[in-house]
């Protein structure tokens, strides 16, 4: 069913390790924690810069326990280095 | 985000505004940052102090020799990031002005990939204000940069830290 997927953003080195700005995951719910695991089984070859990466929904950072659900504006931050 | 329910976030792409004006919204730019304009922004007649810190694209690195940097962004999340740094600066060391803008985009060495100004009625408070926002701003604003070397290989810079608010 089309909507189990969760949209997830990727940036930065994420994108590129993975290979899509933008990636689609079956969803059945769970928490900032679970995805970031979720992810790491579908892209070992980010598994590493994954664990470091953060979660955020719309424009904040979740903390590992938050809920995440199918219809949030979900992305992946890698570690983050402007300025 | 009830936290961002200020005169600042409304106004978030507003083009800048005149001279002395504190409440100046940050910016994410493809343009050259224009330094003075931010500095003569921030500046206010309570003002006995403006701080400027200009962050600038540099060539080496360890061995590496850097031709460009290339600045990437969550951009809603970043103008959110740095819209309530900034609130918080104001409070924190209670500022008269203050106003960031970051480059995203190919930024050439020796330009200025970001700029901060802060006015405070005293030059401690300006001074710290500069130095606490740019430790925030390189822990927590989702902005990643990625080296281009002259032997013309790319690599996203990531730190060992989570990102974190």
């Amino acid at each position: 069913m089309n909507n189990r997927q969760l949209a997830v953003m990727l940036f930065a080195g994420l994108a590129e390790l993975v290979g899509h700005r933008e990636v689609s995951l079956d969803w059945q719910g769970g928490t900032a924690a679970d995805l970031r695991s979720a992810l790491q089984n579908k892209y070992p070859a980010a598994a590493s810069l994954l664990a470091r990466s953060a979660v955020a929904v719309g424009e904040r950072y979740c903390r590992d326990q938050d809920q995440v659900a199918v219809g949030d504006d979900v992305a992946m931050l890698p570690p983050v280095s402007g300025g | 985000m009830a936290e961002r329910a200020t005169p600042n976030s409304k106004t978030v792409d507003a083009p800048p505004r005149s001279c002395g004006d504190a409440g100046i919204p940050p910016r994410l730019t493809a343009a050259p940052i224009d330094v003075e304009q931010l500095r003569c922004q921030v500046g206010s007649e309570l003002a006995g102090a403006v701080v400027v810190f200009v962050g600038t694209t540099r060539s080496k690195t360890g061995d590496q020799i850097t031709e460009r940097l290339e600045y990437e962004a969550h951009g809603p999340m970043a103008t959110a990031s740095l819209t309530l740094l900034q609130e918080e600066a104001v409070r924190r060391f209670s500022l008269q002005g203050c106003g960031i803008v970051h480059r995203l985009g190919v930024v050439e060495v020796g330009q200025a990939s970001v700029a901060i100004a802060v006015s405070s009625p005293h030059r401690r408070d300006a001074f710290a204000a500069t130095a606490w926002l740019m430790d925030r701003i390189k822990s927590s604003v989702p902005i990643w940069k990625r080296e281009h070397a002259v032997d013309g290989s790319r690599r996203w810079v990531h730190g060992e830290e989570r990102p974190g608010p």
